[in-house]
Parts: C-alpha cells; sequence; structure tokens
C-alpha cells in the first residue's frame, strides 16, 4: 500500500492492485491529493477509487471524480467509484452527475 | 433540550483550503446546540463547505467572515470576502450553487461594495435525505 498523500481533510493510498483509496474528507484541501492520485493511475483500464472510508464530499471534490470521469471516456474506459457512502450518493444525485460514474457497493 | 435563543456566532477565517473543515465543523456544532437533525446538519455542512470554497476561489486571497445565526425552527449563515468581480456563470460556481439550491430552503450570491456576499437558511425538518429516499 503506497501512500500518495495526507492532510487535515483526507488521506489517500494506492493499494497493490492500483485501487485508489481515499480516507476521509474530499473537499477543496483534499481534492488536489485524490488528483495527484488519480492521475498516478491513469493508465489502469478501469480506474477504480475506493470511497468507503470517505466521510464527506462538496462540489469542489466531486469535480475531481468528473474530471477523472471526463479523463477516462476520453480513452473509452469508466471510473468505478467503489461502495460510496450515503453521503456521496447524495450529492451524486443532487448534482445529477451519477451516470458519470460505475458504482459498487452503494452505502446506505 | 432547550433551543438557544438567536445568539449569532461569527468567524473569520484566513482563504486558505484546510479552512473549510474549520468552518463546516463549526456550522455542524452550532447546528446541533440548536437541536436540528442529522440529516438537516448534513445539509448544513454540505452548504457550508460550498461557500467557504467558492469565497476563498473567488475572493482576492482576503478574511472570509462567516456569521452563523440560529432560531428555533432554522438555521442562518452569511458569509463574504473582498473580491475583484463574480461571474456567476463559471462552471464552478454554477455546480456550486447548483447545490445549494439543494440543499438549503432559500439562498442567494451577491457581488455588492466589492464584496461577494453569499446568505442561505435552512429550516429544520427539510433535509434532502428524505426527499430522495
Amino acid at each position: 500500500m503506497e501512500e500518495i498523500g495526507k492532510n487535515e481533510s483526507i488521506r489517500v493510498l494506492i493499494d497493490p492492485d492500483g485501487t485508489v483509496i481515499a480516507e476521509g474528507d474530499i473537499d477543496l484541501a483534499g481534492g488536489p491529493l485524490l488528483d495527484t492520485a488519480i492521475l498516478r493511475i491513469e493508465g489502469s483500464n478501469p480506474i477504480v477509487i475506493d470511497l468507503a472510508a470517505v466521510e464527506f464530499i462538496d462540489s469542489s471534490g466531486l469535480r475531481s471524480l468528473l474530471s477523472a470521469s471526463r479523463r477516462a471516456q476520453g480513452r473509452d474506459t469508466v471510473v468505478i467509484l467503489r461502495k460510496p457512502s450515503a453521503g456521496v450518493m447524495k450529492l451524486l444525485s443532487i448534482t445529477g452527475t451519477t451516470d458519470q460514474f460505475q458504482i459498487e457497493g452503494a452505502g446506505q | 433540550m432547550t433551543t438557544p435563543e438567536s445568539n449569532p456566532v461569527t468567524l473569520i477565517v484566513p482563504p486558505i483550503a484546510t479552512m473549510v473543515r474549520v468552518g463546516r465543523l463549526t456550522a455542524s456544532s452550532i447546528a446541533s446546540l440548536a437541536d436540528m437533525s442529522v440529516d438537516d446538519i448534513d445539509d448544513i455542512k454540505i452548504a457550508v463547505s460550498e461557500m467557504i470554497t467558492l469565497l476563498i476561489q473567488r475572493g482576492n486571497r482576503s478574511l472570509v467572515t462567516l456569521r452563523f445565526e440560529t432560531t428555533p425552527d432554522s438555521f442562518a449563515v452569511e458569509a463574504s470576502t473582498p473580491a475583484s468581480s463574480l461571474d456567476l456563470g463559471r462552471n464552478d460556481v454554477a455546480l456550486a450553487t447548483a447545490v445549494l439550491d439543494a440543499v438549503t430552503d432559500k439562498n442567494e450570491i451577491s457581488f455588492i461594495d466589492d464584496r461577494i456576499l453569499m446568505r442561505f437558511t435552512k429550516a429544520t425538518g427539510t433535509s434532502t435525505t428524505s426527499s430522495l429516499a
């Protein structure tokens, strides 16, 4: 497991399978670290981001995920959001962006 | 639990990314003192995060001032920072205001006297969670 970085908002890792794991809050402080990790695995097909330990996300964090999705679509692949919490699913729903991702194991 | 009287709380933060979390946690604490539900508080945290983020990104790198006020049936926040302009058509601003529209009962954003000014009100028991279920 490689730690890409951490700050007051988030800790981001990449596991041996190339899955990005985010822990904490994806906001203005957390988004850039998530971007760094996603760019590191950009060649993967698909891009898998584990959000099981994400407690909060706002639109600045969502933009990181949407940017990854747009780049992935340009390479004819997808971004899989694994185990997104109810909070993540809520933000995707209210912004109408759920269909930009493949969702695996959404939380309640 | 007794609902506190309307005693405004003012928070002034520097325009750095980690302060978004500070504002969010402050709002959460005040809202919980006002007996708001967990779902309402979740909406308030999103709204405050959107406000501070927008003000940091579109302001002119000056302090961001937030004023939190509770009443027996609502929670209101007013926030502002100096800025040279405000473009409501920018993608990030449009996305933030769309989120604010979804999680608050009333909100507004304006540019007055060289400041971006934002306000929102969240009434008790109006969380978006139940409407999404």
